[in-house]
């Protein structure tokens, strides 16, 4: 048996891991375009900040690959997937032969079509090199501007913040976070940001990025004028579906999978942010591209790739964020466009505090809490096992609300809450 | 793998576990000098109320396919291959709170000034967990599942 996997990232890595977990013996290539792919892609504001160094950076040892006894091919593209012969041609000719491979290619940064976006002093942030790229820039640069306000675009603010930087964020949505949070939360979110001294302009974006050779400025749509000497773009990404789809695979937005992760073909397993698949709260098709949907899509494709006959129920959205002490975290649908979706709300401003779940049926679909996050976890539950929560949603926003109260639910659900360590809490009630 | 069981129907929600392991956590380990420590001891164990009279004491679950660890953007939490324990590395936690996010049973604390997680780490420096050993009702239970079923459950 022969695995390949295109990718090192969160999906590549988990594979490596779980394949290794029960196929001791079969050869592993690990093919990534990426010199050093074993850091985590999440710290890479982090190191920017200046708030880890960076052997933080690093989520397996140097010898990871040695010790899995995976042979890895890096600083190589993947160029062509031969479904037919079962052969990964590379960027350097030479090939790589696979009875099971899997795609694990991630995302790559949107590309702001704004003209002037190839001035010198342009950066996306998605990869080590780029937050490398980035400090090493910063010595000349007073005013930084940032181009969105999403969750890449914000860490990016905070981290330029943090190392003096003059920092504006122009979102082009009448709110930050637009993706993941409600607006009174990002409106929360916002206001603390702004207290600490960057500048954030909603409803605005930049129609030129001016400068000679390098970044000198922004042309803002309202006609005005910003002075800045680097500019980070964080537009969101899009899935790396390229070789997939000229091996003809299904595609949409991303590589769509079934319940097992694999694309199409009883060998071609797809994880991570690639991979569009079902969404538990959604119910449909959609692409969560996150860290925690990449490590265990990436598990259950090792595994299924290994031979074990695994059931992936489903992504759903969560994201936990914090700048300057204020926490957010968000989980599933927490913008409702139709009426079948109800909302409870709790909220204590003078403190930041705001909660938030949104009901479809009585079954809770999506929840935010801010500036008091604990226990948002046991309404992550709720959510993925799709429960009846009627005789608790009334209290599910309380401080004394916990896992405590909702064993009676965890007991009386029949076919949800599969994982042993439920029904052990469950033996003496 | 060894772990922390609650028999619900003698649980009293007193508390006497989360004392037992903030002390148990704290650097001197003795409650009268614990409370006077710059940073409070913080309890990895919850003494938790499923309604007015029965209660759960709940902490980290060591899950098997822990959430938490797919969750770590910083490989922080990891499984422990040998006794298949939930580890977690303080020094590489950076305090995204993720696993606060995917934890179901909320055994994840935040020790905010540092900007990293507390949880349960089943006391290594003892033999019995300080949470078990304080237990005055015999509710909570240190051992392998079998045990705990033949001790505590009901085998109609
Ligand atoms: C700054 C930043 C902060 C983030 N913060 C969070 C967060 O807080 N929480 C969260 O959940 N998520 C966060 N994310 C998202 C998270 O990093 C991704 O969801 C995760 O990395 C996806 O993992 P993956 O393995 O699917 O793909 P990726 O991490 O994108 O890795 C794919 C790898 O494959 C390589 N590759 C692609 N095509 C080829 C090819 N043809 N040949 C060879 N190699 C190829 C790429 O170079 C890359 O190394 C953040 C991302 C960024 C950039």
């Amino acid at each position: 048996m022969r695995y390949a996997i295109i990718g090192s990232s969160a999906a590549g890595i988990s594979a490596v891991e779980a394949i290794r977990s029960k196929d001791k013996k079969s050869d592993i290539t690990v093919i990534s375009d990426e010199k050093k792919p074993l850091y985590s892609r999440c710290l890479i504001s982090y190191l920017l900040a200046g708030t880890i160094d960076k052997d933080k950076i690093w989520i397996r040892p140097d010898d990871f690959f040695k010790k899995n006894k995976a042979e890895a091919i890096l600083g190589v593209r993947a160029e062509k997937i031969d479904l037919k012969n079962r052969e990964v041609y590379l960027k350097n000719k030479e090939k790589v032969k696979f009875n099971k491979l899997l795609i694990a290619t991630g995302s790559s940064p949107k590309i702001d079509d704004v003209p002037g976006n190839d001035k010198k002093g342009v950066f996306p942030l998605r990869t080590l090199a780029h937050a490398v790229q980035i400090q090493a820039a910063l010595d000349k640069v007073k005013s930084v501007a940032v181009l969105g306000g999403g969750l890449i675009g914000l860490r990016a603010a905070y981290a330029l913040r943090s190392r003096g930087k003059d920092v504006s964020i122009f979102v082009r949505s009448p709110q930050i976070l637009s993706q993941i949070i409600d607006e009174e939360s990002a409106g929360i979110m916002q206001r603390h940001i702004e207290k600490k001294g960057i500048k954030i302009f909603t409803g605005r974006y930049a129609r030129e990025i001016k400068g000679k050779l390098s970044v000198e400025g922004l042309a803002l749509d309202n006609g005005s004028d910003v002075d800045c000497q680097l500019v980070v773009v964080g537009k969101g990404v899009s899935p790396n579906i390229e070789i997939a789809k000229e091996a003809g695979l299904e595609t949409n937005w991303g590589i769509v999978v079934d319940s097992s992760l694999r694309a199409g073909s009883k060998d071609v397993f797809a994880a991570g942010d690639v991979v569009e698949g079902h969404d538990i709260a959604l119910e449909e098709n959609t692409i969560n591209a996150i860290w925690p949907v990449a490590c265990e899509q990436g598990r259950i494709a090792g595994l299924n790739m290994s031979g074990e006959d695994q059931v992936y129920d489903g992504t759903l959205a969560m994201n936990s964020i914090e700048f300057f002490g204020l926490s957010v975290i968000s989980i599933g649908i927490t913008k409702p466009k139709k009426a079948i979706y109800k909302e409870i709300v709790k909220k204590d401003l003078s403190n930041n505090k705001y909660k938030k779940i949104v009901l479809r049926d009585d079954v809770i679909v999506g929840a935010i809490f801010v500036n008091a996050i604990e226990n948002i976890g046991v309404i992550g539950a709720l959510i993925k096992n799709k429960v009846n929560v009627k005789d608790i949603k009334d209290i599910a926003l309380e401080n004394y609300f916990d896992y405590g109260r909702i064993i009676k639910i965890i007991k009386d659900s029949k076919d949800g809450f599969r994982e042993k360590e439920f029904r052990e809490t469950i033996l003496t009630l | 793998m060894k772990k922390i069981y609650c028999d619900i129907k003698k649980c009293l929600g007193c508390g006497s576990c989360e004392i037992a392991c903030a002390v148990e956590h704290s650097r001197s380990k003795a409650l009268y000098m614990a409370i006077k420590e710059d940073k409070l001891p913080i309890k990895r164990r919850k003494a938790q109320f499923i309604n007015k009279s029965v209660a759960i004491s709940t902490g980290c679950h060591h899950c098997e396919d822990a959430p938490c660890v797919a969750a770590c953007m910083s490989a922080a939490m990891y499984k422990d291959k040998k006794t298949g324990q939930t580890m977690h590395d303080v020094d590489k936690c950076v305090g995204c709170w993720m696993c606060v996010m995917s934890c179901p049973f909320g055994a994840l604390t935040r020790e905010r000034q540092e900007k990293v997680i507390v949880k349960c780490d089943l006391c290594p420096d003892r033999d019995m967990p300080a949470c078990v050993e304080a237990c005055h009702t015999g509710a909570l239970f240190f051992g392998v599942l079998k045990e705990f079923k033949e001790n505590s459950c009901d085998t109609r």
